[in-house]
């Protein structure tokens, strides 16, 4: 098998509609929508909630690459990644039901491949800094404001689910945090690689601008600061997140 | 575990992706109590080499199939041949174990025998799903086992040194709910009068107008803001078609994004529409073809 595999070779059913991230947040500003489902709406909870499930869906999928492109890997490292994967696959089963639930269905919103990108990264500690600490972090963030909102509607099908789900991703931050370590240890130009493609994550995917630093009340979408800590993240590491998404582009 | 985590990616189909998903741990875990058994038996930890060149050999050829559409070829290999042979080795190992020298041993045995017998009930129901959706795909599925069944006996086994049968049914069946828990539901097929609602009316007009090659009627139905691109596209396309599907419909706000399959002896065209709608009604304002598959 090849290793590691062109990003377009990603596999779909034909149901889902594959397009740029940057496309479909220009369509959608052009029709006055917010370019990142703000979940004023039921069907904007809905297109949340279908991007939540295919990002799982890339997660699972990029976690069992990492598992297949890097036998030279520590044992440890791949048994995480294999515990990732099967984690995964859990989240979809989850937001399948979720998006039931919501009265929606497969392939009613389009697919953007952002996180698999990512995961296509040809070095493990970029893999694990920018799809692990980076796009897992910016899940954290969304998993909070979900489970905020699920609460405010008095949805706890919604609430206790995506709970779940981030007690999950803290995890999977964590292992993040440790495997950047340990893969960079005595490699100081390979740690700077992985830790400059994770910031590059969190400056681009800002979803349209609107995480920030605030209580849930204030702000769109509160950066996760406790969820953070538990993961491993440094106060440093998160007051520079908070000062990245002061200056983010849109998508 | 590796090859059924790089293939997750490849795999397009939801049931069989997820039922890699699910199994890849328990297989992480397999392969990690071994590891760890085997300096307590006077060897080096988390370190294994393959039996003999005819077992590379033999999974090599199940790594083959990593082409796009060769899902039964990968379900068949590892939960028809390989989990199986794996659940039959162990089974004869327990049986010879000594009950007590060797209880640590006996207990990884005993956990992975009853987990690959359950992964393997599981893969024959999703399989089961892909043959009865295609038959020809039965063929094909029986065609690879028996070449992965043979490279097996030349390699005697994963170990070198497995009598014949190599396979063999388990004593008891799988417990069906254990079995369940292994499977994601499948969400519902597309349905394309549900996601279509009012669009359902002009497309079909549309898919006619694709089936027949009718490029003036095609004009009508673009918006003034499509390009020239957008009917240069469709002037390019190698119609007519003997058959049109919608596939997929995705909506961006008010517009909607229509995947399409049209197929003639030549083979398919994957066709991706952007529709708004209009005044004049629902109009095409962009297009792109996704993919072209050459016929059989």
């Amino acid at each position: 098998m090849e290793r590691p595999i062109a990003y377009d070779k990603l596999a779909r059913e034909d149901r889902f509609v594959r397009m740029r991230t940057r496309d479909v947040g220009t369509l959608k500003i052009e029709q006055g929508l917010p370019p990142f489902p703000d979940l004023a709406t039921r069907e904007s909870m809905r297109d949340r909630v279908h991007g939540i499930l295919v990002g799982e869906l890339q997660a699972m999928e990029g976690a069992g690459r990492t598992v297949y492109d890097f036998p030279e890997a520590p044992w440890e490292f791949t048994v995480d990644m294999a515990r990732q994967v099967w984690d995964e696959s859990r989240h979809v089963e989850t937001y399948l039901g979720l998006l039931d639930h919501l009265g929606g269905r497969v392939g009613e919103f389009p697919e953007t491949t952002l996180l698999w990108r990512c995961a296509c990264a040809e070095d493990a500690a970029a893999r694990v800094a920018g799809v692990n600490r980076g796009l897992e972090g910016l899940a954290c963030d969304v998993f909070n404001q979900l489970i905020h909102i699920a609460k405010k509607i008095d949805d706890p099908v919604l609430e206790r689910s995506v709970d779940y789900v981030l007690a999950d991703e803290i995890t999977h931050v964590r292992m993040g945090s440790r495997w950047l370590n340990e893969l960079t240890r005595g490699d100081p130009e390979r740690r700077r690689r992985a830790i400059e493609f994770q910031d590059s994550i969190d400056d681009r995917f800002n979803l349209g601008g609107q995480r920030r630093d605030g209580h849930h009340d204030d702000v769109p979408i509160s950066i996760a600061k406790d969820a953070r800590r538990l993961a491993g993240f440094t106060e440093e590491e998160i007051q520079r997140l908070v000062k990245s998404t002061q200056r983010s582009q849109v998508y | 575990m590796r090859v059924l985590g790089g293939w997750i990616a490849l795999t397009p189909e939801l049931p069989a992706k997820l039922l890699f998903g699910r199994h890849v741990w328990d297989c992480a875990q397999h392969a990690d109590l071994w590891g760890r058994r085997l300096p307590e038996l006077r060897a080096l930890g988390q370190q294994s080499e393959p039996a003999g060149p005819a077992v590379v050999r033999l999974l090599d050829l199940i790594e083959t199939a990593e082409a796009a559409g060769r899902t039964v070829e990968r379900i068949t290999a590892i939960y028809r041949v390989l989990k199986p042979h794996l659940a039959t080795v162990y089974e004869r190992h327990l049986a010879v174990a000594n009950p007590v020298y060797e209880p640590p041993t006996r207990r990884i045995l005993a956990r992975a025998i009853v987990e690959e017998r359950r992964h393997a009930a599981a893969g024959a129901i999703v399989l089961e799903r892909l043959i009865a959706a295609d038959r020809t795909l039965a063929d094909r599925a029986d065609t690879w086992e028996r070449r992965v069944l043979d490279a097996l006996a030349a390699a005697r086994g994963v170990t070198g040194d497995v009598e014949t049968p190599l396979v063999t049914p388990p004593g008891t069946p799988p417990d069906p709910v254990e079995v369940a828990g292994d499977l994601v539901p499948a969400p519902p097929p597309f349905d394309p009068a549900a996601a279509l609602g009012e669009l359902a009316a002009p497309l079909d007009a549309h898919r006619r107008a694709l089936e027949r090659g009718d490029t003036e009627a095609l004009r009508t139905t673009l918006a003034p803001e499509a390009g020239p691109d957008v009917a240069s596209a469709y002037a390019g396309l190698p119609g007519p078609f003997a058959r049109t599907e919608v596939v997929g419909c995705a909506r961006i706000g008010r517009q909607r994004v229509v995947k399409l399959w049209l197929d003639n002896p030549r083979g398919r065209v994957v066709l991706q529409e952007r529709w708004l709608p209009s005044a004049a009604g629902w109009r095409i304002v962009a297009v792109e073809v996704t993919r072209a598959e050459p016929g059989p």
